[in-house]
């Protein structure tokens, strides 16, 4: 007895968990949840590196909020927790509804229950006609049928029930549009890396950490298999360059996916508009198999993506891949012992003889389109662009002074006559360039300029006062004619004028050199996405049979009527129900307008009968 | 007797029939399907050899669509009409050579620009003509509103054709349906809830609620104001590479419709909230004898929530497919697609709190009128105050 007691309790508490599971009530109340804790990770940047974090929120909140996984919200346990329960109860839902609403909707007649009782409908009507209930149940039928709703005659106690509905598949569009949400929602936690997230609580995976190290010491905890069903990696692949897997992202560090295939960057290229915007960015690939056979040759451009038994394969992104520069250097503090030749890759490290400074290459641009007003100071170039051509930047380091950051352009620039050799230069990181204009001689360098202020320097303190003037300009003229005699006077004022402007300038320059690029050979490198991910189609229909649905929902209601008829010693009486699945306030109207035209017509057909008569 | 019961069958036909829809079309319906059916025809006969599957199915969509729309809001049709025409003729007047500098036409109504300028001024002037008309109930300034109104559509409409043309003169390359930038898009939203507004006007017959949609039309198009005399947006400029997508040309412009339906829900809920507020306080206010019944704009509200919530489901979608052809992923949690996915929940949490009983009314309409703040931040707020992949919007 005791058994069947707790039995019995047990089934009810069960009963009430699925009713509550698949209440409306807790659905509002997960969907409102649900939408709140996704604006947490709008307001703070995701899946930044965590020093960044640190910086921002200090070490001791830094790690408070990376237990609670603020930094990748999306991934973390308890928002995952509310898309299961969400899953959970919408699932519960579908159950519980499902057989009924398929067993309503299928049903071949309409069965006369309290359901369909006229009186019990949210809209009711009574009517009485004069006319017998032959001929009335006729005329409803025509109403009926002619508005859409499929009538039925029942036979029930003494009178007739005409029965009818519109819609009838409406409920389908409930079934459908919560089916597709619990397979989007499926994809989705799956998409969240389960697999790999429950190998890597089971040890079996472990990130690796360390961003600086060749690929073969990458720990082998850190490969995932070959035979992965669903992956998306990034890899960056110079030109010229192959690869055979990609990285996943993961916490403070990556996992190694390997991949069916080589992929090999042939060239990478970017169109550019007449704005210098760019308009296209084009990795030409080939995909290749370890025998070294050629299994597909294409261009990847962005929204454009290649897809090769599954795996596709994106323009992601593009960084300058090591190009090789090389650059002359001129020493400001011994001018006169000509230019040094130095020639490095871009990310590489050189160290200046002579000097206790370090350069540190740190990118290479091919081109500077910027609007030309930013650099003509006449007016009406406005929508203008030139091209500055290439640029690069560097970092000056040296143990006894701070380091400064150069941007260099190759090609002179031209300005109000007389043209320069640019250089910006900052000395704290994020803020704007301040540009030096050193003035470029006949031959395009910055040699002349060099001489001068060589020759400047070996008599420098000689002179003062009034007499300076006198000899920086006498000492020109000297240089001029040494070594540029083809110059005419008013180019050389010009000159004059500019470098003297660029000698205050250097007071402020914070080295004792300056470098310039005289040649380089360039090389990207493109940033490809790789991703596998068998799902699609899933995905696909889904969203079809959501769309399918929700409009099922909205635009076909399902609308019931139900008219009964009773005899009457001198007539019948008429009662008509009608009720809707929703919009209840367009169902009335509906209704009213059916009713109306139900009292015309069985009134009317009444004085013809009279007359018939008569 | 035998011809009695014939008279009686034949009249039960006749009312048989009577109520069937068929019989609501008129001639101008069938007109109007036929013009449509024979441009379709045409275009495909034309594009045959340029067209893939979907731009078949995005086609035969719009199709289906104008038809049907057409023949249930016949308002519809005629401006369709007006803006497909005077669209071409602006388009037209380009390619025979004429310029806004030498085409007086150009310069003042079709071209691009200055039918957005149009669309500003009639809606700015609508607006107030719905204000006047809330306070003095007259039908005269009530359909001088509507009419304003309409001009504003159409010129927004017009303007947007003929710049979408204006993108490719002088360089072909950078030719992209204008719906690119925050200023596109703005008057995309300004024409599409002022359309929207009329076509639930004309439905519901409540014209005092204009008095509580266009107002925020019209601030729409103070900010369209900002954005072209202090910003300079209004400038053509090409595209960068992750907007050309034949998914974007859809994908955007439906999210603006969806937001517009949202928008016109939100603020019908607050003619709700107050409407009855002032029921309650005597009801001798001027919103007590001026709005509609609580029951008509509880039916409003929850139409254009559920147009919206559709439209932008697909729209949400079209977005995923979009990005899982330029970025390799469906759903990268980025701010704007996350707050996209907060818009809809919100909606998906009104529409099944609709359903159970104890939400009626002022409650529901109180949670219309808030989510404009979220639909809002989806819209402005995102680009404004986060970044991500979507700053494309960018001021
Ligand atoms: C938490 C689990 C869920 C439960 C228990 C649930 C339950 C229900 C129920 C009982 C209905 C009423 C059907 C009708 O009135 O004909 C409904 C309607 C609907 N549900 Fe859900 N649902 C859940 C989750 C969702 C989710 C996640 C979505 C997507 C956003 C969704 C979208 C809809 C829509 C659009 C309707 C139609 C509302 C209307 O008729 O106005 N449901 N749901």
């Amino acid at each position: 007895m005791a058994k069947q007691i707790s039995g019995d309790a047990g089934y009810s508490r069960a009963r009430l968990a699925i009713n509550f599971l698949g209440s409306m009530r807790l659905a509002v109340s997960l969907l409102v949840l649900l939408a709140i804790a996704s604006v947490i990770g709008t307001v703070l940047n995701q899946q930044q590196p965590y020093e960044d974090y640190v910086l921002k929120f200090g070490s001791f909140w830094f790690a408070v909020f990376r237990d609670v996984g603020l930094y990748n919200v999306y991934r973390t346990n308890w928002y995952l927790a509310i898309v299961g329960f969400l899953v959970l109860s919408t699932s519960t839902c579908l159950i519980r509804n499902t057989p009924r609403m398929l067993r309503e909707m299928l049903e071949p007649d309409l069965v006369v229950g309290s359901a369909y009782d006229p009186r019990w409908m949210v809209n009711n009507v009574k009517i009485t006609s004069p006319l017998a209930i032959q001929s009335a149940s006729n005329m409803v039928v025509a109403v009926m049928r002619g508005r859409g709703y499929r009538p039925k005659l029942h036979e029930s106690n003494g009178g007739v029930v005409v029965t009818g509905r519109k819609g009838r598949y409406n409920r389908l569009g409930y079934i459908l549009t919560h089916a597709a949400i619990i397979v989007f929602c499926a994809a989705a936690l799956y998409n969240a890396d389960i697999p790999v997230k429950l190998d890597m609580l089971l040890g079996a995976v472990r990130p690796e950490n360390n961003f600086h190290i060749p690929l073969s010491e990458v720990t082998k905890k850190a490969w995932l298999s070959d035979n992965n069903p669903a992956y998306r990696g990034t890899v960056t692949v110079p030109e010229g360059q192959s690869t055979q897997v990609v990285y996943e992202l993961v916490g403070n560090g990556y996992l190694v996916q390997p991949l069916p295939f080589r992929i090999m960057l042939k060239r990478f290229h970017v169109a550019y508009y007449s704005t210098g915007m760019p308009k296209d960015f084009i990795s030409k690939i080939v995909l290749y198999n370890n025998e070294g056979t050629v299994l597909k040759e294409a261009n990847v451009r962005v929204n454009h993506p290649l897809t090769y038994h599954g795996v596709q394969i994106f323009q992601a992104s593009f960084v300058d891949g090591g190009s090789l520069l090389k650059m002359k250097r001129y020493m400001f503090n011994d001018p006169g012992a000509g230019a040094v030749d130095e020639q490095a890759r871009v990310g590489q490290s050189i160290n200046l003889s002579g000097t206790t400074y370090k350069l540190k290459l740190k990118g290479f641009s091919l081109d500077n389109v910027v609007p030309a007003d930013a650099i003509e100071s006449q007016p009406g170039a406005a929508h203008k662009h030139i091209n500055l051509g290439p640029s690069f930047t560097y970092i000056a380091q040296s143990k006894s002074a701070s380091s400064a950051e150069f941007k260099t352009y190759m090609q002179p620039i031209t300005r109000d006559g007389q043209s320069y050799f640019v250089q910006g230069v900052r000395t704290a990181f994020g803020t704007p360039y301040q540009y030096l204009f050193i003035p470029t001689g006949p031959n395009g360098s910055i040699g002349l300029f060099m001489k001068y202020l060589s020759a400047l320097q070996s008599q420098v303190g000689v002179n003062s006062g009034e007499s300076t003037k006198r000899y920086v300009l006498h000492t020109f003229k000297l240089v001029v004619n040494k070594y540029a005699p083809s110059m005419t006077t008013e180019a050389e004022a010009l000159y004059f004028q500019s470098a003297i402007s660029a000698i205050l300038q250097l007071k402020a320059y914070p080295v004792p050199f300056v470098v310039t690029l005289t040649g380089f050979d360039h090389r990207w490198a493109a940033g490809l996405e790789v991703t596998k991910w068998p799902a699609t189609v899933v995905i696909y229909w889904g969203c079809a049979v959501l769309v399918l649905g929700i409009f099922i929902l909205f635009y076909l209601p399902q609308r019931r009527m139900s008219v009964a008829l009773r005899a009457l010693a001198d007539g019948t009486e008429v009662i008509v129900g009608g009720a809707s699945s929703r919009n209840p306030y367009e169902f009335t109207k509906e209704f009213e307008g059916l009713v109306a035209r139900l009292k015309s017509v069985l009134q009317s057909q009444d004085d013809r009968k009279e007359n018939n008569d008569g | 007797m035998a011809s009695s019961q014939a008279d009686e069958s034949l009249s039960l036909t006749k009312i048989e029939s009577e109520g069937r829809w068929v019989n609501r079309i008129s001639k101008l319906d069938l007109l109007w399907f036929a013009g449509l059916t024979v441009t379709v025809g045409v275009l495909v006969d034309v594009f045959n050899s340029q067209f893939w599957f979907w731009q078949y199915v995005v086609l035969g969509t719009w199709y289906v669509t104008l038809v049907a729309v057409g023949i249930h809001w016949r308002a519809f049709q005629a401006a369709f009409l007006t803006v497909v025409s005077a669209a071409l003729l602006g388009i037209w007047l380009y390619s025979i050579g004429q310029t806004p500098a030498n085409d007086v036409i150009l310069c003042y109504v079709l071209q691009g620009y200055a039918g957005v300028m149009w669309m500003i001024g009639f809606l700015l002037a609508a607006t107030g003509a719905y204000l006047i008309y809330l306070l003095t109930l007259s039908e005269k300034v009530g359909r001088v509103a509507t009419g304003l109104t309409w001009a504003g559509v159409l010129m927004g409409f017009i303007g947007l054709g003929v710049r979408w043309r204006e993108t490719y003169i002088g360089h072909p390359d950078w030719g992209h349906v204008p719906v690119t930038n925050l200023w596109e898009v703005l008057v995309v939203f300004c024409a599409a809830t002022a359309l929207f507004y009329l076509y639930y006007e004309s439905r519901f017959k409540s014209r005092s609620l204009g008095a509580f949609v266009m107002p925020l039309v019209a601030a729409a198009a103070g900010f369209l104001i900002w954005l072209t005399f202090v910003q300079h947006m209004d400038r053509i400029a090409p595209i960068i590479p992750a907007l050309q997508s034949f998914w974007m040309k859809l994908h955007v412009p439906m999210m603006f419709v969806a937001y517009a339906n949202f928008t016109i829900a939100s603020l019908v809920g607050l003619a709700y909230i107050l409407g009855d507020r002032s029921r309650r306080s005597g009801g001798g206010g001027i919103l007590a004898r001026a709005l509609p019944s609580g029951e008509v704009m509880d039916n409003m509200m929850s139409k254009a929530i559920a147009l919206g919530f559709l439209l932008f489901t697909i729209a949400t979608i079209l977005g995923a497919v979009w990005a899982a052809k330029a970025w390799g992923g469906f759903w990268s949690w980025d701010p704007k697609e996350t707050w996209a996915l907060i818009v809809w929940l919100n909606y998906a949490g009104y529409l099944h709190a609709r359903t159970s009983k104890g939400w009626r009314g002022k409650q529901m309409a109180w949670w219309s009128f808030m989510s404009l703040w979220v639909v809002t931040f989806c819209f402005l707020g995102v680009n404004l105050f986060l970044s991500g992949l979507h700053s494309y919007g960018k001021l």
